[in-house]
């Protein structure tokens, strides 16, 4: 079909563009030293290109945060190494070797699909590196896939729902209706959902999906309505998720309904306005975060970039400075030494401390739910009404799923 | 909810639907009836449309200029490019047409990318609009209504264009016999840029509108350029009043549709066409094919 071929066409000049630029490199002039390498295959085009700036931006704030303190391990300055892989994980698998073999790099980040991350771990044993993950949420990665030299102080996906979970359980929300895109993940994160209500004891009234690419959600509107229930869990993605949202503001579905979802992404946010007041969902990072190191992160980020930092972009910092006080500590960036400076490490950064588990190398972290209100300049901004101990939300060792 | 309130607002959606569908095909289907190419890059101008009018919106605080002002813009690019290209290919076979405006799509997409960038963005309901009325105690947003509204208004502006202005008398009679009417002396290629350029207009026209809807995204152009190639076959290729009555019952399955059989929500449009097109070949209005 002719539209398949243009987006081909696009997504290949696009490549074709990023890699006659590519690597960037980030160098301070006052640096002497030897640089540490730290190797960026990720998906800047794509369907999760936006996700991809966004951990990109990351680690540009935070490369150069450090080298305007003289860099690491005595002068050393960071020097990032960036590459679009079009969300391929054939490609970022060949780009990571790429920059292994060519430019030495041992470390590496900001893989932004999951499916990208699971191609890429079988190969670091043999490579020799480590890879701290920015974002990854496939619970496998730390589960039945986990490698001795990969880490995630980031969220993982069943973290994620499991807030939501707990959220509900202390919610006064007794009915719920859901609302999915038509195809495996609207329905698998249904069925998740599904569960979760029964386990809380709670109604689950009916769900119905709708097509990818719909645009008038009028009769979708009328059935959550209908079916009395409290509350409605959308699984909507771009397009029909800001589509969604508008046309719920214009039928005033808020007013009567509790609109739940998996993330608030602030992309949503700014696409929607107003019509994303009230919806309430689980958070990776919600920038309100009141504590010290989160408030001077907000306030020099707002000055580098004119803006709060987005979900992925805290997280992903967050994995930076994981990543930056293991290579305090070890000394040095061989895998060996930092692996065993990673394992039980404790970091207090924008969310608190968070400790890398030795047993899976997840960091056991806080689960944030938040509710999207207005600021005090009229915004619509993420604010956390739960948070959920590190106990409670972390899976036992290697797995994805919980006890209770 | 009773019946009678739920089929009251399930008609009204089904009206305020239509008057997209039919922005969307009117423009398509004049095209066609004139010029006998098939405009890839329909669905382009409509996200155009969206796009312009968000702009507008932004700097002047006015939907109404928006409503104005992306037709305008849309509408001068697409005569500019009938001019410009078009003209020179009408010898050509159709496959030519496809090609250069499926380029077209190309180009102005990768142009919008780089100047709105890939966020979609929000077209807030004018003020006026931005309310809600209750339709037997279930409420009911009044741009909704706005939209049916100016869908019967616009629907009546191009019949009386059609019926009685020389243009559009000019038009009509193109579309019958093109020969003839430049055998009296009337530049047919004229007739041809304006028509294009409308077409293109009609199509902006729809994207504004329906940027409160949905947003002014880099995806609406596909979604839109399927829907308008299926209310042109159903009507039946250049017709007016064919894409009018296609763009209702459309608009009547999708709602009633994915509210009785939501798991056939994609498939209702299709099967229309399909029955349509069993029926009568050549579209409900058009030639035999």
């Amino acid at each position: 079909m002719p539209p398949r071929a243009g987006l081909t066409r696009r997504t290949i000049l696009q490549t074709a563009a990023a890699a006659a630029t590519a690597p960037v490199v980030i160098r301070p002039a006052s640096a002497a030293a030897d640089p540490i390498k730290v190797g960026m295959p990720l998906a800047l085009t794509g369907p999760v290109g936006s996700v991809g700036g966004q951990l990109r931006r990351a680690c540009e704030f935070w490369a150069k945060q450090v080298n305007a303190k003289g860099g690491l391990l005595g002068g050393r300055p960071i020097q990032l190494l960036i590459e679009d892989t079009g969300g391929n994980p054939a490609t970022t698998v060949r780009k990571a070797q790429e920059m292994v073999e060519r430019d030495g790099v041992r470390l590496l980040t900001a893989i932004a699909a999951s499916n990208e991350a699971l191609a890429t771990v079988p190969k670091l044993a043999e490579w020799d590196a480590i890879f701290v993950s920015g974002d990854n949420g496939d619970g496998r990665l730390t589960g039945e896939s986990l490698v001795p030299n990969f880490f995630r102080p980031n969220v993982s996906g069943p973290m994620g729902t499991r807030t939501v979970a707990l959220w509900l359980r202390d919610s006064s929300l007794k009915s719920f209706y859901a609302l999915g895109m038509d195809y495996a993940w609207g329905h698998n994160s249904i069925d998740v959902f599904k569960d979760e209500v029964k386990k809380a004891g709670r109604n689950f009234i009916g769900d119905v999906y709708s097509p990818m690419g719909t645009k008038d959600f009028s009769t979708y509107i009328t059935k959550i309505r209908q079916s009395g229930a409290d509350a409605v869990y959308l699984v909507l993605s771009g397009d029909d998720y800001n589509a969604f949202l508008s046309q719920a503001k214009q039928y005033r579905l808020g007013d009567k309904v509790t609109m739940l979802t998996e993330l608030v992404d602030e992309m949503v946010l700014q696409a929607t306005g107003d019509a994303s007041l009230g919806l309430v969902g689980g958070s990776r990072y919600p920038n309100t975060l009141d504590n010290p190191q989160n408030k001077a992160f907000v306030a020099a980020w707002k000055a580098e970039y004119g803006r709060e930092p987005y979900m992925f972009e805290g997280d992903q910092y967050q994995s930076c400075v994981v990543m930056q006080a293991g290579i305090e500590k070890a000394g040095s960036i061989e895998a060996a030494k930092l692996r065993a400076a990673l394992e039980g490490l404790t970091v207090n950064s924008i969310k608190g401390p968070i400790t890398i588990r030795a047993c899976d190398h997840q960091a056991e972290q806080p689960g944030f739910v938040v509710k999207v209100e207005k600021d005090e300049t009229g915004k619509p901004v993420p604010k956390v009404i739960a948070t959920y101990p590190a106990a409670k939300v972390t899976p036992p060792c290697n797995k994805m799923t919980y006890n209770d | 909810m009773d019946l009678l309130p739920f089929l009251v607002t399930q008609c009204l959606n089904a009206f305020s639907q239509a008057a997209l569908l039919f922005f969307l095909g009117v423009g398509l289907t004049l095209i066609f009836g004139i010029m006998r190419i098939v405009n890839f890059a329909h669905g382009t101008f409509y996200m155009l449309g969206a796009f312009v009018g968000y702009t507008t919106v932004r700097i002047t605080g006015s939907f109404w200029l928006a409503l104005v002002v992306a037709p305008l813009v849309a509408g001068s690019i697409g005569a500019a490019f009938e001019l410009g290209l078009l003209r020179r290919l009408y010898r050509r076979d159709a496959s030519a047409f496809l090609m250069v405006t499926f380029g077209l799509t190309l180009v102005l997409e990768e142009v919008i990318r780089l100047t709105w960038g890939v966020q979609a963005l929000q077209v807030e309901v004018p003020d006026l609009f931005a309310g809600i009325v209750f339709l037997f105690d279930e409420p009911f947003p009044v741009y909704r209504l706005f939209l049916a509204g100016a869908g019967v208004v616009v629907a009546i502006a191009i019949w009386q264009f059609l019926e009685r202005t020389r243009l559009g008398l000019l038009i009509r009679a193109t579309s019958q016999n093109s020969e003839m009417v430049h055998a009296l002396g009337v530049d047919v290629n004229m007739v041809r840029s304006g028509i294009f350029g409308i077409g293109c207009g009609l199509a902006a026209l729809g994207g504004v509108l329906a940027a409160p809807l949905v947003t002014a995204s880099l995806g609406m152009a596909a979604n839109a350029i399927i829907d308008a190639f299926v209310i042109v076959i159903i009507g039946g290729m250049g017709s007016f009043l064919g894409s009018l009555i296609a763009a209702v019952l459309v608009a009547f399955v999708q709602v009633f549709g994915n509210y009785y059989f939501p798991d056939f929500a994609l498939a209702a449009m299709y099967l229309l066409m399909l029955l349509v097109l069993v029926i009568r070949p050549g579209g409900l209005l058009g030639k035999e094919a």
